[in-house]
């Protein structure tokens, strides 16, 4: 043995060596791009055992007859076009030509057809049976492919909300997959799309890779939504699961991870390392304050105006996005094709206003309990904290409790709170934002506004299709909602993406989700 | 020996019999629902109901136990909620990772705590002892999370020799797979032996009062011959029984040295179990953990008759 063995930086070299070597056994670790998930995903079954994350993942090997775009308008994705008929029943989808699935076959109708009457047959247990077959959105009432490049779908009446709904990210886009996704027996193997990238390997507390799908036949343009163009530019797409934030911000200024949501309490503390550049963007994640209207005390208009005119929305919103939020009162997000100066139209803070309101409706410092979280996704606890010292000072008697996710999540759909702090995930379509808060409490104890009045524009905005006359209608929803006030939509999350240095072409987008097509490393 | 194994093993039925029965009750008192969770605020009451009734969750909960109950005792966890994969080989792929940690960190822990007690003990009031007390107690002081995040912050950002994420397991690449657990091993190292150090040092010190040793100086045996002889054997015997404690400790899952260190454990599967309201993974994990706990305190005591010939198995 030498000397020079004993050094002391023998270790460190040793150490360094491996770990060389470590990184060398990821191979093409420089072509990779690597995205880090706080939580790992459910399954590899699009729209069946699923949640956020899992959806994510989806979006990039499956692609449905439609998608969403930019502005969260369904558009045709696998259709070439969609026609309605003149008694807005009947869908004509066009299929798209030479769209080829993973397994190199051809996308035809009778693919779509097959999954659709997959999706439908109870035991696939897909999560949006119930829009489908009359007790939610509508009633598919038959579906059929009358030739190779056409599939028909007859519904019991019009909707608005039905192509928006075969495009929700939670019912897997209605991906069309082929038949090899499944085994013999009808059980799941994996999705055999026609997305960007094919699915390599799961590993189950770990990560997802994919690889780029050589013959994927993008949409002409620059991406939109889901839509558009979806290239795959790098060869090799990796989910890896993290989920400690702190591991996250050392993952990135190590160069391992390339891209990871980060909160806005992080943005100016990585961007000053240099390492890392922050992208950010609006979506439509709505983070609220929810009130029970028929809770004995949170019945009274006025009592609920009161809380409304009490809460500086603008102060809110400054303080828990760290500035970069933007108010918004309107169920209506900001960046929706249907936002207009009515739905920036909100609740005015007004001290003196409120408490006068307090007067009329007779409180007399009843306790109001505000559930709220502490998920680090949502600001739900900071809202709650600074809510209470508002509604304090004008003399509301507001205690907050909070409780874990699960927990708050099963009282919201029990409708067991009088007050919550509580964030919704993205809908696109405003109607589908209405939809998740207007209903009768005695049938759908989730739903927050049971009015029978909101009802009726909300029943006619799922139906009527012209965009003027929707934008009629969700004016009318949204001047209604500041007057009853059965929620306080305070913002539209603003996503907040930390890139390394190599990663080109990534940004967040409306729908709150990850969209690795188009983006490359260098 | 054989005679007390067994017996071991027919008291452990009931531990797990009543585990069972209070992990079940526990987790379905608990607020909230899998389904609910899985669908998420876009929830439909429709689909909620579908969903609970697809997973059993309508039936009367005493059917569900029994039906539970009755797969368990045919070697059957159940199918997990969360993956859709049945429970046994999910929690036993998690296992071996959070075993392969914590075996080496506790051998490891063990190689340096005996002695450096030992000779603490054996230079009680030195330097050396102070040093070594001190060092324990810090060590014990510090959470594992914050030792995690040290290490990974000094090893893995600055100095840039060990990973800061990921995780490849050793039967898939031996040499990446070891790198990738040098720092939660080492985490473990650290937090653990402090305790153990000063279990050995206390236990030597006993030791070191007795008659026999002070005969065994006295007819002039060298130190070190005394200490390896006749200290290092009789002091062993109390720091085994901690060490067994604390393997089985460890064992039952390592959540937050396994989340610091994305290491798909035991413990991590188990935490994740619990917010996704996956019952069928938690009470397989808690009926695991408690059986891993039996068996290593089962081994502990089988190989207490070598340290401390005293003690017999029966």
């Amino acid at each position: 043995m030498t000397p020079n063995r004993l050094r002391p930086t023998t270790p460190a070299r040793l150490l360094a060596a491996a770990a060389l070597g470590a990184a060398a056994a990821g191979g093409a670790a420089a072509q990779t791009l690597t995205y880090a998930m706080n939580q790992d995903i459910r399954s590899t079954n699009p729209g069946v055992n699923r949640d956020g994350n899992t959806d994510a993942v989806a979006q990039h090997m499956v692609e449905g007859l439609v998608g969403y775009d930019a502005k969260g308008v369904a558009a045709p994705m696998l259709a070439r076009s969609v026609q309605v008929s003149p008694d807005g029943r009947t869908y004509t989808f066009k299929l798209r030509k030479g769209v080829k699935f993973h397994n190199g076959a051809e996308m035809t109708s009778a693919d779509v057809l097959w999954s659709w009457n997959r999706y439908m047959d109870p035991r696939t247990q897909w999560r949006c049976t119930s829009e489908f077959d009359g007790r939610g959105a509508v009633k598919v009432e038959k579906a059929e492919a009358p030739d190779a490049e056409t599939f028909v779908m007859v519904i019991d009446k019009p909707s608005a909300l039905f192509l928006a709904t075969l495009a929700r990210f939670d019912c897997g886009s209605t991906a069309v997959l082929h038949k090899d996704s499944v085994g013999a027996d009808g059980a799941w193997i994996k999705p055999v799309g026609t997305g960007p990238f094919k699915l390599e390997e799961w590993r189950r507390g770990e990560f997802v890779t994919m690889s780029r799908f050589a013959a994927y036949q993008p949409l002409p343009g620059p991406p939109n939504g889901t839509v558009g163009g979806k290239r795959p530019l790098v060869p090799t797409l990796r989910f890896l699961h993290v989920p400690d934030a702190a591991t996250v911000k050392a993952g990135l200024l190590s160069g391992a991870i390339d891209i990871a949501d980060i909160d806005a309490s992080q943005v100016n503390e990585l961007k000053a390392t240099g390492k890392v550049s922050v992208v950010s963007g609006p979506t439509a994640q709505m983070h609220t304050i929810i009130l029970q209207t028929k809770d004995p005390l949170l019945a009274s208009k006025p009592l609920r105006q009161a809380i409304a005119a009490a809460l500086d929305t603008a102060q809110i919103v400054q303080a828990v996005s760290d500035g970069l939020g933007v108010p918004n009162n309107s169920v209506v997000p900001s960046a929706s094709a249907y936002y207009t100066a009515v739905q920036k139209q909100g609740f005015k803070h007004d001290v003196e206003k409120a408490r006068r309101l307090l007067r009329e409706a007779g409180y007399k410092g009843e306790p109001i309990r505000m559930l709220t979280n502490k998920r680090p996704i949502v600001p739900s606890f900071e809202v709650s904290v600074i809510a209470q010292a508002m509604l304090q000072a004008v003399g509301l008697n507001v205690e907050i409790e909070n409780i874990e996710w699960a927990t708050q999540l099963e009282r919201y759909q029990k409708g067991n709170y009088q007050m919550q702090s509580f964030s919704y995930s993205a809908r696109l379509d405003p109607a589908l934002g209405y939809e998740a808060i207007v209903g009768p409490k005695a049938k759908q104890p989730r739903k927050v506004w049971d009015s029978p009045q909101a009802q009726a524009l909300l029943d006619k905005a799922t139906e009527v299709t012209a965009p003027a006359e929707r934008q009629k209608l969700f004016d009318e929803l949204h001047r209604l909602q500041i007057d009853e006030v059965p929620i306080i939509v305070l913002y539209n999350n603003v996503d907040f993406s930390a890139l390394a240095r190599r990663v080109k072409g990534y940004a967040p987008w409306f729908a709150s989700t990850p969209r690795l097509w188009e983006v490359s490393v260098q | 020996m054989l005679g007390f194994t067994l017996k071991r093993l027919l008291t452990a039925l009931p531990t797990l019999l009543l585990v069972a029965v209070a992990v079940f009750a526990l987790v379905r008192a608990v607020p909230g629902d899998p389904a609910s969770l899985m669908l998420g605020d876009m929830a439909t009451e429709a689909s909620v109901a579908d969903l609970r009734a697809q997973m059993g969750l309508d039936q009367p909960i005493v059917a569900q136990f029994a039906r539970w109950l009755g797969r368990v005792l045919g070697g059957d966890l159940g199918q997990s909620i969360q993956y859709a994969v049945p429970v046994l080989p999910l929690l036993l792929e998690r296992f071996m990772v959070t075993a392969a940690v914590v075996v080496a960190a506790v051998a490891i822990a063990a190689l340096i705590a005996v002695p450096a007690g030992l000779l603490a003990a054996w230079r009680q009031g030195s330097a050396w002892d102070l040093g070594v007390v001190a060092t324990a107690t810090l060590l014990m002081s510090i959470p594992s999370f914050w030792m995690g995040l040290l290490l990974l912050l000094g090893l893995g950002l600055k100095l840039g020799w060990l990973p800061v994420v990921g995780y490849v397991s050793l039967s898939a690449d031996l040499k990446a797979g070891l790198v990738y657990l040098v720092m939660p091993v080492l985490t473990l190292v650290l937090v653990e032996s402090g305790v153990l150090i000063r279990m050995a040092r206390a236990a030597a010190l006993e030791v070191l009062r007795l008659d026999y040793v002070a005969h065994a100086r006295a007819k002039g045996l060298p130190e070190p011959l005394v200490l390896a002889r006749h200290v290092l054997p009789n002091a062993f015997a109390p720091t085994w029984t901690l060490i067994g404690l604390v393997l089985g400790n460890l064992l039952g899952g390592i959540a937050v040295v396994e989340t610091v260190f994305t290491l798909p454990g035991l413990g991590r599967l188990l935490v994740g179990a619990i917010f996704a309201r996956d019952y069928p993974v938690i009470q397989g994990c808690m009926l695991f953990i408690t059986f891993v706990y039996v068996m290593v305190n089962l081994v502990v005591d089988l190989l207490y008759p070598l340290f401390d010939p005293r003690v017999v198995a029966e």
